[in-house]
């Protein structure tokens, strides 16, 4: 937009005089930017002083330092020499036109300045040239402004991770406790049903916006298709090893594969909807109540009545095996069911692979008649070299990852303490 | 220093646990971490005994299933040879 009327005092002629002009705008009052730079001279802080009040600039919302910085940038000479000289004649015409002393009437002034062609079209050329150095001005300002937006954003956003307050994306610190309360909102919900705006609710976490968790049950879908890829791939070199030890009865060995399964939480062949079910341990890292429910199984073993609710899932194997077997305990089969009730004990069974494969096959032969040894698990209690070094290369390489069984971690005191009594003076050390 | 510390035990923790699954005695365990993770046993069985005092119910539970299954499998193995006995016999009647 163009303030023209002001500009009269800028120019050297002596029309000045005649304009009864407000604003006393003189080149030598200002700083001198420039001898050609006339434009440069003028200073819109006063040219617009005046006229805040009035809309003299509907699209154009200029601040004293926006025109500050467009009184600094120059345009071409040419165009500012044009502008200047035909400032005046445009001044005369908005002199002329009183009801058109705005400056946004530049366009409207343009219109009516009919009087001369050549002003109209030197009064466009203004315009148009003078928006340019605006526009870009602007563009740099708004650039700057944005600049500095970004920047106390950005510090906003620190300020934020301090104060917990979720306007933008905040890092969050996904603690044991909290991934523990996350999987318990998952797992209610069901993990392929669970929505991130539910799994909020259900968590009554503030601090915790939707797209945290969103993100993060992303990572604990896939990190869970890990698991389930992991135990496929330990099902299916436990199920070939366990045919080669079955291979005294291969129809056993099939029934084998069946109850040595079952007991295991999250077995691949198990169907799909036993999913869920079985998902449950899964949240359990550290849960209290599954620990006490596990305490409870491990005092007593021998538990032939079917295992605990939270066990349900595996029952149509599981029952059905060991109802033909008439299984007591004084039976030899005695792990088996110390086995399946077991295993709903660890909470964890659906998530590590090496559970699974940690069970030998044992033949069947062992003593106890193939129908009986469906049941059997025929469990190696001491897991292959494989398995463990498997999991323990996991945990290594994703230390991240949470703990099988959550155990209350060692007082890092007391450790190092200990450590120290034993002459390992810091931790890690530099060699094994 | 404190951090490296911290983690590391926090890291020989969690294969501890992993270990647990397997349902492992602490000397097995010590073995396994020193030839998997090359971490001293004594480091190890340290971080194990703090646990144990930390979980002293768990690792109570823990000890007995294992002595459960242990007297289990010596049973299962006793009566293993019995049988195997019991069929030389059958056979070279």
């Amino acid at each position: 937009m163009l303030a023209v009327s002001p500009l009269r005092n800028t120019s050297k002629d002596e029309n000045q005089g005649e304009m009864a002009s407000t604003f006393a705008i003189d080149t030598h009052e200002f700083p001198d930017f420039s001898d050609t730079n006339l434009l440069d001279s003028i200073d819109f802080d006063d040219l617009f002083a005046g006229i805040n009040d009035s809309d003299v600039l509907p699209d154009l919302e200029m601040d004293p330092e926006i025109l500050a910085e467009f009184s600094a940038g120059g345009g071409d000479q040419e165009s500012e020499m044009k502008a200047s000289a035909s400032v005046e004649k445009v001044e005369e015409n908005n002199f002329k036109k009183e009801e058109e002393d705005r400056v946004s009437s530049c366009g409207s002034g343009a219109a009516s300045a009919s009087a001369s062609g050549s002003n109209f079209s030197k009064e466009e050329e203004i315009v148009s040239k003078r928006e340019e150095p605006v526009s870009a001005s602007l563009k740099t300002l708004a650039k700057d402004g944005d600049k500095g937006r970004s920047k106390s954003s950005t510090q906003t956003k620190n300020n934020n991770n301090n104060n917990n307050q979720g306007k933008r994306k905040m890092k969050v610190d996904w603690t044991p406790e909290l991934h523990r309360r996350f999987v318990q909102a998952v797992e209610q919900l069901g993990v392929d049903k669970a929505v991130p705006s539910r799994i909020l609710e259900l968590m009554g976490i503030d601090c915790l916006t939707r797209h945290n968790i969103a993100s993060h049950l992303q990572k604990y879908r896939s990190h869970r298709k890990h698991l389930l890829a992991r135990e496929a791939e330990a099902a299916s070199w436990s199920h070939r090893r366990q045919m080669y030890g079955g291979a005294t009865v291969p129809s056993g060995g099939k029934r084998d594969m069946n109850p040595w399964i079952a007991p295991t939480m999250g077995f691949p062949p198990m169907t799909p909807p036993m999913h869920p079910p079985h998902f449950r341990p899964l949240h359990v890292w550290g849960h209290p109540s599954m620990d006490q429910s596990l305490m409870h199984m491990w005092p007593k073993p021998v538990a032939h009545s079917p295992p605990p609710s939270w066990a349900q899932p595996r029952p149509p194997h599981w029952h059905h095996q060991q109802v033909p077997n008439g299984l007591t305990p004084g039976t030899p089969c005695l792990p088996q069911p110390l086995v399946t009730t077991r295993f709903p004990a660890p909470p964890v069974p659906g998530i590590p692979s090496h559970h699974h494969a940690m069970y030998k096959v044992e033949p069947p032969g062992i003593g106890v008649p193939t129908g009986q040894s469906g049941p059997h698990p025929l469990i190696d209690f001491h897991p292959s070299i494989e398995s463990i070094d498997a999991a323990i290369g996991d945990v290594l390489s994703k230390p991240w990852q949470p703990l099988p069984l959550g155990l209350k971690p060692p007082s890092l005191d007391s450790v190092m303490g200990e450590l120290q009594r034993q002459g390992v003076p810091k931790i890690p050390p530099s060699c094994a | 220093m404190d951090d490296s510390s911290a983690s590391y035990i926090h890291l020989v923790h969690h294969l501890i646990e992993e270990c647990l699954v397997f349902n492992m005695s602490k000397e097995e365990c010590m073995e396994a971490l020193s030839k998997h993770a090359n971490i001293k046993p004594v480091i190890t069985s340290t971080v194990w005994k703090e646990l144990e005092k930390e979980n002293k119910e768990f690792f109570e539970a823990y000890a007995r299933k294992n002595a459960e299954r242990a007297t289990v499998m010596e049973t299962r193995e006793r009566i293993e040879k019995m049988l195997a006995n019991s069929t030389t016999i059958r056979d070279t009647k």
